[in-house]
Parts: structure tokens; sequence; C-alpha cells
């Protein structure tokens, strides 16, 4: 889907790039499609509660009549029990309710690979532009750390870090660790964004006119490098979906009872024949917001950041 | 036998990120459904399928996992001492290959007989049968048997029973024989004599050398921990190759004497072990028992998602055994502070829970069985009594009274640690004690650590669900372990998670070990059991089976009782040798 | 170039120590007891100090690791009393579950997760260029749009999912392939790749699908150069122009993204392994993780991340054959 339509739409004469953007992109359908998914899933996601409430069950609570005891808890009814009732059926074993924790487990997962992403962009950006911008120690010492961090086995890393960690919040540790492999992507796209602009005429001319390095990082250098950034981000969200539901999947993440969809998916794997629903929805859900980011990520480059391939 | 050893199999499993059905359980099958019809899973209870075996062929075992230990010195894990001492190694007194509750009677061994006691059962002497020998040839001699107790004792060789350590003279601060040191209280008076001098009278001991801690290691060919890759034979078979974690070939060991040996059949060629293989992809072979996974067994229990695909077809459900494992899963509170040092808060919590949630999160009755008293139903002539009758699926507001007087009317906060493979057995507990308002957050703790996280007693959680399972059929293996308070060790601690420490009880229990009379000890158990049940330092919450689906081709199998219900490895076999692939 | 590569050796050599004293401090610091996961039940606190003596736990913790590291090079004795072993060069340790050398146990599972990798590779690479090239030499017509849909869509699949649906599919109903249980490929090659084809497909249907996408972009900027351009202009075929400047040149940036990947895989790709349950270094890992087996924890690491800078390594120096421009 990256492909760029050649022939260029009329647009308004005196528009900034930004407009010229907007319009860019609402030509897409994709995009289109694809902000409506990630709308429909952060809605759920920050109205968890309420959603769970209009169904009736909260996310923890078991249905004992609903589930067959004799069957190890298969649910009763066809399609994993979907019912009036339970709207997506429900959980073998414990008879929890689907809806409600597909909706919660939405909160949780996005919650975790959101804020992941901000820590990364922000710590990235800052340690791209100062690496960048300054030079010298400053960036050999940047850098070395990068590589050192990119050198690291991440994921392993990850699980062994999550699952030393006893006595912590799991969600604030997981985001941290995420964030803490992730950085040095951001980093690298930055510093190679703020070498080609620290020499343009305009930053010069600011450099000349007295502007301190302060004034010239966020009013010059920072405007330059939010394209890219912003595509980047994008970019790396699905990614960080998915290591969050990885982690979650291979049992380090979230602490039970709270639902996540790797969570969800890693214990539904065991029930993928016997009650494929179970299997299917929490899968269906992380695959269309992993879809949704990565087709809004490519139009976003595309239209931002045309010359950089993939990082 | 205790639940210790039961729990750490389940916890090797949830590695695997298993709801993980592990740990102990036994007897009949009682009256645990609310259909009071018969459970579908224990058709085959107390009986051998397939027939008689026939000599020949492969038999393959698949496994998700690998041995503990096999080294004897070190193997104190239910089924991996099952495999040791049917298949590699003997020991001085065994159990009776024998499916039902034959399984629990002794048999002599390496020894002529069960042992001469002497010294009011202070003294005992094994005489060790002639032509025993080793996979090289070479005669077992009474010497290697007092060895391989010695090196259990070594720091480099950890793991294994402590059983030696607990009964035997002079044994404390005894460090192996490193540097000659050697156990005065084990005397070789000649090559097939062997004598223990006990610290006290133990008229039980000859149950306690069942264990692979009494079976023969002989000096020369002890290669300290690498022992445990490669055990020096015994038994019917030897090792032939070992991808530790990946596979484990067996081969006949020419040098054992059928003659000598009237528990091991050794029906199979050959036996292999595929270890690592995924727990559900298991389940799935075995249902299917297609081409070579006819002539094979699983080593670990089913999982309980594989229940819908076992329970509903007679034709796989006549592959199934599912015996009792005999232990007691309990809910453990710590007695020895707030605020579960008040027993109507801790009676709340007995009718808070909802059992019948945690048995459904368990497996469902087919594969557990509900437990409304603290000894498995084989204490108490094969049914549990229930002395409080409340309801399986719990009493909220009988509860939420209990804390009303207890001055909590809002209930309160608490945590409780379970193994990994107990998630979701904790989850439903920690959602039928939240109706009545006592929150409870979650600590799992990876099987491997359990014991030493729960044993810090300063240190552990209030709650702690665990089990114990008696290690033959007599009061005084249950009892005195969970809940007499003087056996508490601030760390360590095992057993009595509770930190039960109530006078009456313990003098009680004093009483009845001084009975004479058996049948009177034993209904003096029983009737100790409901006393301490009504005091509430735990809550009993079911007893466990082990569900194995054979393949088709499997001839001469049972679960065996006094190995937690695993699969007797002294008696299987193939039907036809020749289906199986080498 | 030779002070090039010696200089870049210096580097890797110095990001892997850091990486072990990272990891050591990690795991060593935080509290967990292998001693008392050793001892396990009713354990009495003098065996326990007897068992961490051995262990060397007793030790302060930058001798732990001064010995470890020297270890490496130099092998080590362990142990104490009446077992003593020698470990020889390349000393990682000893695992505390089963008491074998961590060398020994890295190197008897590397060549599953190898062959998972490089088989897996294999397929995606040939799938993922193939359909990344098409589609690029097609820009905007069906076979374009078609192609990179699908990769969008594969590449979004999580690979849990993917191996649900292989396993479903090919095994449980068509019932073409085995459940896959590792058979070295000395042993029985045939067996060897119809148990590993479902991992590998499993793998690289998610590979194939980033690289499609990352291959297609790239080669449609190398065609719109313009040396290419001239290339065409002078005349020559279209398929050498494609093959011999278009290729060569459009997948270089491939590369770079080629040998991280192989490199982490290599070290193990803990979620595939333990869908298919197959004995690679992953499961070792995972396995070790839980029960607290922190020298193969440590070795695993290590070799993982072993693999990653090597990777990085072989690819920069892979550019200055590969692209003309690049010189050192």
């Amino acid at each position: 889907m990256t492909a760029l339509s050649p022939s260029a739409p009329a647009v308004p004469a005196g528009s900034g790039p930004w407009q010229l953007a907007r319009a860019e992109l609402r030509r897409r359908a994709s995009v289109k499609i694809s902000l409506a998914v990630v709308a429909l899933f952060l809605l759920m996601a920050a109205g968890a509660p309420l959603l769970s409430s209009l169904g009736g069950w909260s996310p923890e609570e078991f249905d004992k009549s609903a589930v067959d005891p004799y069957l190890g808890g298969q649910p009763i009814g066809p399609l994993g029990g979907i019912s009036a009732d339970h709207w997506l059926g429900v959980e073998p074993v414990t008879g929890r309710d689907l809806f409600a924790r597909v909706v919660h487990g939405a909160q949780v997962s996005l919650l975790i690979a959101l804020t992941a992403t901000a820590i990364v962009v922000l710590a990235g950006t800052a340690a791209g532009i100062a690496a960048g911008y300054f030079g010298g120690r400053t960036d050999a010492a940047l850098s070395r750390l990068m590589d050192v961090t990119m050198s690291f086995p991440s994921l392993i890393f990850m699980i062994a870090m999550m699952s030393v960690a006893k006595d912590v919040n799991r969600v604030l540790l997981m985001t941290a660790v995420i964030g803490l492999f992730g950085w040095p992507g951001v980093a690298r796209v930055v510093r190679g964004q703020t070498l080609s602009l620290k020499h343009r005429e305009y930053v010069d001319a600011a450099r000349v006119g007295g502007s301190g390095p302060w004034r010239i990082l966020t009013r010059d250098i920072l405007p330059g490098v939010s394209g890219p950034v912003i595509a980047y981000t994008t970019l790396i969200i699905p990614g960080m979906i998915a290591t969050e539901a990885a982690l979650s999947y291979l049992g380090v993440g979230v602490r039970p009872p709270t639902p996540s969809w790797g969570q969800m998916i890693a214990e539904s794997v065991a029930f993928y024949d016997t009650d494929p629903m179970y299997f299917v929805i929490p899968s269906t859900c992380l695959f269309l917001t992993v879809l949704a980011f990565t087709l809004l990520g490519d139009a976003l480059r595309d239209v931002l950041d045309p010359r950089s391939g993939r990082a | 036998m205790n639940k210790r050893t039961c729990t750490a199999i389940a916890a090797v499993l949830t590695a695997t990120f298993a709801l993980g059905a592990a740990g102990c359980s036994g007897g009949k099958p009682a009256a645990g459904g609310k259909n009071g019809g018969k459970n579908p899973a224990a058709a085959n209870v107390g009986a051998s399928i397939g027939g008689t075996p026939v000599k020949g062929g492969t038999l393959t075992v698949l496994s998700n996992q690998d041995f503990t230990h096999l080294d004897p010195a070190r193997n104190w894990v239910m089924s991996d001492m099952d495999f040791g001492t049917r298949l590699l190694y003997r020991t001085l007194v065994t159990y009776k290959a024998a499916p039902g509750t034959q399984g629990g009677q002794l048999v002599p061994d390496l020894a002529t007989d069960l042992g001469t006691p002497s010294n009011g059962a202070k003294t005992w002497t094994f005489h060790l049968k002639q032509g025993v020998k080793y996979e090289d040839g070479s005669p077992v001699t009474a010497q290697d048997v007092k060895y391989n107790v010695e090196r259990s004792f070594s720091p480099d060789l950890p793991g294994g029973s402590d059983y030696a350590a607990r009964y035997l003279a002079g044994a404390d601060g005894y460090q192996g024989p490193a540097q000659g040191k050697h156990l005065d209280s084990v005397q070789t008076p000649d090559d097939h004599t062997i004598v223990f001098e006990l610290r006290k009278p133990f008229a039980e001991f000859p149950n306690a050398t069942v264990m692979p801690t009494f079976a023969p290691v002989p000096q020369s060919q002890d290669k300290g921990p690498q022992f445990d890759n490669r055990p020096f034979s015994s038994g019917p078979y030897k090792v032939d190759s070992y991808d530790r974690g990946k596979k484990l070939v067996l081969v006949r060991n020419d040098k054992w004497d059928p003659k000598t040996d009237e528990v091991r059949k050794a029906y199979p060629d050959k036996l292999v072990v595929v270890m690592g293989l995924k727990a559900n992809q298991i389940d799935d072979r075995m249902i299917a028992s297609q081409g070579a996974d006819a002539s094979a067994v699983p080593w670990f229990a089913l999982r309980p998602e594989s229940a819908a695909k076992v329970l509903p077809s007679a034709e796989v459900r006549s592959r199934l055994l599912a015996e009792s494992q005999n232990c007691t899963d309990m809910v453990q509170m710590h007695t020895g502070r707030a605020p579960f040092d008040d027993v109507k808060v801790r009676q709340a919590v007995q009718y808070a829970l909802d059992k019948d949630a945690v048995l459904t999160a368990s497996g469902g009755p087919a594969f557990n069985d509900l437990s409304t008293s603290y000894m498995p139903a084989s204490l108490f002539g094969g049914k549990q009594p229930d002395t409080l009758k409340i309801s399986a699926s719990g009493d909220v507001e009988k509860a939420k009274q209990l804390l009303k007087e207890a001055g909590k009317p809002d209930g309160f906060s608490t945590r409780i640690t379970v193994s990994a493979g107990d998630k979701g057995r904790a989850e439903a507990i920690q959602q039928s004690l939240g109706k009545a308002g006592i929150k409870v957050t979650i600590e799992t703790v990876d099987p491997s650590a359990f014991y030493a996280t729960i044993g810090d007693t300063k240190n552990r959680t209030d709650m702690v669900y665990t089990g114990w399972c008696p290690d033959y059929p007599s009061g005084s293996t249950f009892l005195p372990f969970v809940f007499d308070g003087r056996y508490i060790k601030e760390k360590g601690n095992s057993g009595n998670h509770s930190l039960f420490r109530d006078e009456a009880t313990m003098k009680r229990m004093d009483e009845i070990a001084a009975m004479t009379d058996t049948k009177q000890a034993a209904q003096a158990w029983q009737q100790l059991d409901g006393d301490i049940l009504a005091k509430a330092p735990t809550v009993p919450v079911l007893t466990r089976r082990w569900p194995l689906v054979l393949g088709t081709n499997i001839a001469g199998a049972y679960g065996h009782n006094s190995f937690g219900g695993q699969l007797d490895y002294a008696t299987v076999g193939l039907k036809d040798p020749a289906k199986s692939q080498g | 170039m030779i002070l090039y590569i010696g200089r870049r050796l210096l580097g890797v050599i110095g990001v892997l120590i850091a990486i072990a004293a990272v990891t050591f401090t990690i795991f060593y610091v935080l509290p967990s007891d292998p001693a008392a996961a050793a001892c396990g039940k009713s354990c009495s606190v003098e065996r326990l100090a007897a068992i961490r003596t051995h262990m060397g736990l007793d030790q302060p913790l930058w001798r732990q690791f001064a010995d470890f590291v020297t270890g490496i090079f130099t092998g080590r004795t362990m142990g104490s009393g009446q077992y003593t072993l020698h470990c020889a060069f390349p000393c990682f340790g000893y695992s505390y579950e089963n008491s074998q050398p961590v060398w020994d146990l890295l190197m008897d599972r590397l060549p599953v997760s190898a062959s998972l990798a490089v088989g897996a590779a294999v397929l995606w690479l040939l799938l993922g260029l193939s359909a990344g090239v098409t589609a690029a030499l097609r820009k905007d017509t069906v076979t374009d749009r078609v192609l990179m849909v699908g990769a969008v869509a594969a590449a979004s699949l999580p690979v849990y999912f993917t191996s649900m649906m292989l396993i479903y599919g090919l095994i449980r109903t068509a019932g073409l392939l085995p459940y896959p249980q590792y058979v070295p490929f000395g042993h029985d090659p045939l067996h060897w790749a119809s148990n590993l084809l479902l991992p590998w497909l499993a793998l690289a249907v998610l590979y194939a699908a980033m690289y499609a996408r990352q291959s297609r972009s790239s080669m449609i900027e190398t065609m719109a150069e313009p040396y290419i351009r001239t290339a065409r202009a002078k005349g020559l075929p279209r398929r050498t122009v494609v093959v011999k400047h278009g290729l060569r040149a459009g997948m270089t940036p491939i590369l770079t993204i080629f040998g991280m990947d192989l490199g982490g895989l290599l070290a193990g790709a803990v979620i595939t392994e333990s869908i298919f349950g197959l004995p690679g270094i992953g499961r070792l890992f995972y396995g070790a993780l839980s029960t607290g087996d922190q020298p193969v924890v440590l070795g695993v690491t290590l070799l993982a991340a072993t693999f990653i800078v090597v990777a990085n390594l072989a690819v920069d120096l892979l550019y200055a054959v590969v692209d003309p421009r690049v010189r050192y």
C-alpha cells in the first residue's frame, strides 16, 4: 500500500506542508479505514468500564452456568457460548465474559504499547538530536550506547527482566522494559536527519543571528525532524503491540486476572480446536489493530517522509 | 512423598504455560459431581488395561519436560522415582507391581525380606539377594547401598529425599563421603548385610527404604553431579544415550537377572523418552494414536483443556487411566498473625470459598474430587466425611456474617502465593473470596522456587495454596506433618504452612502416636481430622487425579497408587511389538 | 581494511563484556536464590550454606563476575570437596539444573535453532524478495496491489496465530505433516525437513511479508536512479538492467535487515520454538529462566548477543563487496 499516485492533486496555492499532507492523506481509502479501526479500538480501550457494564459483566466475574465442568470447562452453546447474555461468548473453564475481557484487554495492551512508544520517541528524539547536533564526544558516547543497546537480544532480555522482577507494577515495568530497547531506532533516524539539517542555510543563519543552541534545536531542528519521527512512530506502534502480546503470551506479562490480548491468546491456544472462537476473537483484535497502525504508518511515511526507506 | 514432590512435577510443566494439572490425589471416585452419576474418567480405576504385553518392541514416552534428577541420591519427584526405580536401579524394598490398593504393599527388592527390626525398632537389618548385578556384570554389594546413602548428604548432590537425614543416628552435620568420612550408623558386616541405626524407634522404616536413596551406587562409578546424566544401572535397562532436555534412550541391561526380581517385567526391548514436546500436541497425538504413536505413552498428565476431546469418546476413554493422586490441595492461612489469627476470619474463608469453581479450573469433576476433610479418602476407608456441611459453591452470606463478627464488616485485602501451574485455581479462589469482601492478590512463583518462597515464614504471604500427600496409608504421615506446631521452621518450613500451633491438637497427636492398636489409632486420626477442621487453619479444596491417555498398542498399563497415579513402568509393554518403530 | 576489522572486533568484545556485566548484575542482584532452589524441599540451614559455598555464591559479586569472564578464556575448576569439575575453554560454567557444561548445552541446542532460522530464512528470502521485486517492477498494477495487501496483512498476523492455523490445517485436518519433532540433519535429511517445514512456514510468512514490503520500496527507489535510466537508455536489455544493476543496489538495504534478523533468530525464536515444541536455544533459555538456572541464562544471552554483533559486523563488511560505493 505504499503506492503513491504520481498525479498530484490540485491544492490551493499557498498551503503549508501540513495542509498538503492532510489533503494527500484524505485521498486514501486505506487511511480512512485504518483511522476508523484505530479510533474504534482506542475508544474501546478508553471506554472499557462503560462498555463492559453495558454488556453486564465485569472482566473478572466467573459465570459457572456458562461452562460445562464435565467437559473440562467447555462453554455451553455454539460458537464458544455466544448468546444475548455473553456477546462474544465466554472463556472456557471460568466462564468469564469474553466481550468484557477483550475490551479491558484492549485497554491494557494499547496503554502499554502507546506509553512505551511515547517513551521510545521522546528518548530517541532527544538522544538523536543531541548526538546529531552537538557531535563530537556527545555523538560518540550516544552512538556507542545505541550500538550496545541494539546488540542486546532484546526479546530474550525483556523476558528475563519481566520474569525476575516480582513485587512491582507489571504494567509499568512492561512499559519501561519495552521502551528501554526501542529508543535507538528513533535516535538513529533523528540523528541522521539532524546531521543533514545542521548545516542548512537557515540553521546557519539562526546561528549567526545569535540564537542559542536550545533555541536552534527547538525552533529550527525539531520541526525539521518531526515529519520522519511521526511516520516512524506510527510504524513502531504495531511492533510495540506485538511485543506486549509476545511477553504476555510467554507468561511474563500482566498479573492475573488482568486481561491483555497477548495473555488471552496465550491461554486460548490450548483451546484452539475445542473452542476456536476463544482463540479467534483476541487474535482478530490484535491482527486488526496491528494492521491498521501499519497502514496508517505507511501512508504517513509516504506523505511526511517520502525519501526515507524503512528503518 | 509429600505434596512437595508432587508439585515439583507440576512446576516443571507449567514452564510450558499449561493451566497445569499436577499434584497428587487418590482413592475412590468420590461423590464430587452434581449429577451424582458415575465419573466418566474413572472407568479404569484400579484396573490394568490392554491385557498382558508381549515381550519386545520399543515403548515411546512423550514428554514435555526433562527429568528433574535420575541420580538416585537426588531423585525425589514422584514420577521420576517411578521411572528410576522401576527401570534403572533397584532399592532395598519397593512397591508391589499391581493396580489399585495392592500397589501400596511393600515387597523386597534388593533385600531378601522387608527388613528385621531389633532394639525396639531402632536397629534395622537387611540381607541382600545373591546374584544381583550391575550393567557391567559386577555384583551389587551392601557397601554400595551404604555409599549412595552417604552421597545423598553431599552438598554437591542436592535435591534428594531427606529420609536418611531424618532417621539415621549421628547424621547431623554429615556432609557426604568426601575425605573418607563415613556414617557410623550404617554398618555393612559383610557384602550382603546392611544395618541401619536410627535415632528413635521407627516401625515404618521399610517404607522409607523404597526411596531411591536406598539404591546401590558403587564408589568407582560415582561421577558426582555428572552421575545424573548417566546413572549406572542395576535394573532391567541401562542408559544408551541421554541428550538432556531432548531424548533419553534405554536399552536392555543383559546382566539383570529376572530370577532375582519379582517386580519388574521388562517387556519392551527399548524405551525412548522424547522430551521438550508441546503438552497439547502430546495430548492430540495420544488421542489420535496414529502410526508409531500407538506404541507411545504420555509422561505427564492430560491437560484439563483436552478433556473435551477425551471424555465424549468411548474409544479414547477406554485408553484413559485416571488414578487419584491421594493428596489434598489446601488453602493454608498464616494462623500466626493478623488477620488470620482470628478463627472467625479463617472460617469466613472456609465458607466463602467456591470449591466448585476451583474444581472446574482444575479440569472438572472428571479429573478431580472435592475434599471435605484434610486426609484423603483412602485414610477414611474410601470416603471423606463432610463434618461442616458447607455447600460446594460456598456460602457468601455466612462468610460475610462471620467477617462482621470478627470486626471486619468491610472485608480486608490479603495475598496468596501459588505455584505457576496453579494460576487458574488461584483465580477461582480470588474470585470467590472477593464476593465476600476478601480482596486477594495472586503471587505466582515458579515451581522451582515455590517451596523456598513459602518456606520463608517471615516474608511469605498470608495465604498459600499447596497440599500434602500421605507417604503410606497412615494418618501419622499426614496430620502431624501438616498441623504439628513443633515442626515449624523459620526458613525452609514445609508441611505446616498454616503455622498452626494448637496445644490440644499436639497433645492428642502424641497420644495417638503412642497407640498400639492400629485400628483404634486410625479412628482417632479420623476424629482429630474433624476437630482440626473446626479450627479452620486451612481449607481442604480438592484431590487431583492423574489422567493419562495411552496409545492403542499399549498393554499391561495401570496408574500406580504409590506413585501418585503415574504409569507403573515395571509392567507396561506393547500388545504387538512389531507395530512399534525402533 | 584489516585495521578496520581489528577495530570492529575490539568493539565487539567490548559490547559483549558490557552485556555480560549487565546480565550478570540483573540476575545475581535480584532476590532469587539458586542455592535454595537447588536444595529444594525441606532444606536445612547448614546444607543451604554448604551448597552456596559449592556454587561459589558466597563470593562477592565482582569476584564472581571476574571468575566468570576469565573462565571463558582460560577455563576453570569448579566445585569443592569430593567432586571438582574442570571446565575447559570456552567455559561458561555448569548448569545448576542438570550439571552439564553450559557450552555443551548451547552447542547441543544450536543446530535446532540454526536449522529453524536458516530454513525459514531461505524460504522468506525466496518468497519475500520475489514478491517485492515483482511488485516493484509492476508498480501500480493489480499484481502490485494484491501482493502488497497480502504482505501487509501477513505481516500483521501474530506468529502464534499463523502457527496454530498451520498446525490445524496441515497436521490435524489434512494429516500431511507430522507433529514437529526435531530430527538432526545428519541423521535423516528428509525427516529433518519434513519436521521443520511447518515452523519454517510459520516464521517465513511473517518475515516474507516484511521483506516483500521492504524490497519493493527499495527496488522502486533504485529503479528511479539516474544510472539505471542511463543503462536503459544505452539499450541494455531490461533483464540485465534489473538483475545486474537494479537488484544489486536495491538489495543492499535488505542486507542490513537480513543480518539483524538472522542474527537474532539464530539464538532462538522463543515463541516459535515453544509453539512447536522444538528443543532449541529459545526453549533452553525459557526453561532455564523459569528454574533460575542462571549460568544457562547468562550463556544464552551472551550467545544471542554474539550472533547479533557478529551479524552486524558481517553485514558492514559485505556492504563493501555488494556496494561499490562503500570503502573502508
